[in-house]
């Protein structure tokens, strides 16, 4: 093996490593901001990635729009059923403070999905195909795909955004502060059913951009969700909770771990190096890699 | 009795199975440093917590300018212009000095009023103005608490209740703590005081209830109680009573 290895090969390696990544990181940043507010793993995250996947691959293959211009009707969509899902299920459990209701009904939204997605669309791994679907770029002797470049600029451009939206505007001040402690957000007027629909809407609405970011790049089928989740989890984990920065760099992190793993360790352990890596985090440092933590007031 | 803001009348509280106030009533008049206190356990934070919306009496009624309080949820309290200052003082400490000011206003009716509210807040507290951008755990202990003061005024409240505004504070600290609140009422503001520190709130304080194990005991003018033999015994100690 080592025979092969060359420069370019190793920065490949990393380049693919960063692309891929940035699609965990998209999740990752979803996952983080819905459990900010209301302290759960939203576990069917990663099936509602794929089922925007799917609707990205209706809107090609039915009605012939490309895929980026379908973000346009896509992002919207999720982000009203990110609302309603949290308007019609999650409204009642987020006020117990059990979190097993709704942790629960996470876990039972991705087995419906799942299945529903099943149902309409079978279990054959499919991909988009466009014009560009197979352009690639070449400098140095490196190959970048197009829409993987693509969807590296709609990672970097949504982060981008929702760290405005968190930093510049009082409702996204009011979520950073409820993320942080929700009762001493309503002792200042913050309603937390506001907030939590704001994060549910923001996090679906990522998960609409992951999809159609995946549409093109990977083959996907209606079981690709849970692991996509588990991916976002590790992701989240190694960034640290409660920074949209920090979910980021963790997918691309668990992006290199994969792609880096897959060439050196062989490809079937791909997934070991990624989970290890995860259990060394929680060890030695469970406050995550990029988060600089600030002592309780 | 005239201009009554707050009034609180017969209500029990329970925390599961256990009863944490028992048919307690109050009145806080317009205007007025009203202090609550008592021994550790005697229910002063859940009277305040109550009143706050973020624990609902099993019995009685609370009316805030004439208004019943509960039912209401915490957010809705708060809008309605009765900002609670809890005890750990309810900072988000990742947020800098700037944000957790401005996340004061939040209520609609505050928000009109942001610029001249921070104006005010940093000409009272001049120390919050070099730090706006730091973030709010990185401060000391007395400038938290300076910043959970100023952030609650930046709602305009009709009604400030403070639990245990001098907790952890050097005695220096707790005095300018003390000073200030004395400032805020001569402004104008409604204050309902929850303080360990018997002497100091007495002496602010026109009207002031002492509670013991979730009722109220005594009530009297904070001077009355001063000089109240069984007060001085119980939470203030000989030593201190005579100066």
């Amino acid at each position: 093996m080592i025979a092969y290895l060359s420069f370019e090969l190793i920065v490949q390696l990393v380049v693919n490593g960063i692309l891929y990544g940035t699609i965990y990181g998209i999740a990752a940043i979803g996952l983080s901001l819905i459990f900010g507010t209301m302290r759960i793993i939203f576990l069917a995250q990663g099936t509602m990635i794929i089922l925007f996947t799917y609707f990205g691959y209706w809107l090609l293959e039915l009605a012939g729009i490309d895929p980026f211009v379908s973000l346009l009707i896509v992002v919207p969509l999720s982000m009203i059923i990110g609302v309603l899902l949290y308007r019609s299920l999650f409204k009642e459990s987020a006020e117990m403070d059990d979190k097993n209701a709704s942790l629960l009904l996470a876990v039972g939204i991705m087995f419906l999905v799942n299945n529903l997605m099943l149902v309409m669309w079978s279990a054959n791994p499919r991909m988009a195909n466009t014009a560009y679907t197979e352009v690639v770029f070449s400098p140095m002797g490196i190959t970048i795909p197009f829409t993987r470049l693509i969807a590296l600029g709609l990672a970097i451009l949504s982060a981008g955004l929702l760290t405005l939206f968190l930093k510049k505007t009082y409702l996204g001040m009011a979520v950073r502060a409820a993320s942080e402690n929700m009762l001493y957000a309503t002792l200042v007027g913050i309603n937390p059913h506001r907030v939590n629909t704001v994060a549910f809407a923001i996090g679906i609405g990522l998960a609409g951009v992951a999809g159609i970011g995946v549409l093109q790049i990977v083959p996907f089928d209606p079981f690709f969700g849970f692991t996509f989740a588990l991916k976002a989890l590790i992701a989240l984990a190694l960034g640290g909770i409660g920074s949209v920065f920090g979910a980021l760099m963790g997918g691309i992190l668990l992006g290199l771990l994969e792609s880096l793993g897959s060439f050196f360790v062989g490809g079937g352990w791909a997934e070991a190096v990624a989970f290890g890596a995860f259990l060394l985090v929680l060890m030695f440092r469970p406050e995550g890699l990029f988060v600089r933590s600030v002592k309780k007031a | 009795m005239e201009n009554l803001l707050l009034e609180v009348n017969g209500i029990d509280v329970f925390y599961g199975d256990v009863q944490a106030l028992a048919n307690v009533s109050i009145q806080v008049e317009q205007g007025a440093i009203v202090a609550l206190v008592g021994a550790n356990g005697a229910g002063k934070s859940t009277l305040l917590k109550t009143i706050a919306g973020v624990k609902q009496p099993s019995r009685g009624d609370i009316l805030f300018q004439n208004q019943p309080l509960c039912g209401r949820r915490a957010e809705q309290v708060a809008n309605m212009g009765i900002v609670l200052v809890p005890e750990g003082r309810g900072l988000f400490a990742n947020l800098t000095v700037l944000e957790n000011l401005k996340l004061g206003a939040y209520p609609v009716k505050a928000r009109a009023h942001l610029q001249e509210s921070l104006n005010r807040a940093f000409e009272l507290f001049p120390v919050l103005k070099e730090r706006v951008s730091q973030k709010a755990g990185a401060l000391s202990g007395g400038q938290q608490q300076m910043l959970a003061i100023a952030r609650a005024l930046m709602a305009m409240p009709d009604l400030l209740m403070l639990d245990e505004p001098s907790l952890g504070l050097s005695p220096l600290i707790s005095k300018e703590i003390f000073e200030l609140i004395h400032t805020l009422n001569e402004r104008g503001t409604t204050i309902l005081l929850v303080e360990q520190n018997v002497n100091q709130a007495l002496k602010i304080a026109q009207n002031a209830y002492v509670m013991k194990t979730g009722s109220i005991e005594m009530q009297g003018s904070g001077l009355e109680l001063l000089a109240n033999p069984e007060v001085q015994e119980a939470y203030i100690g000989k030593r201190w009573s005579k100066t």
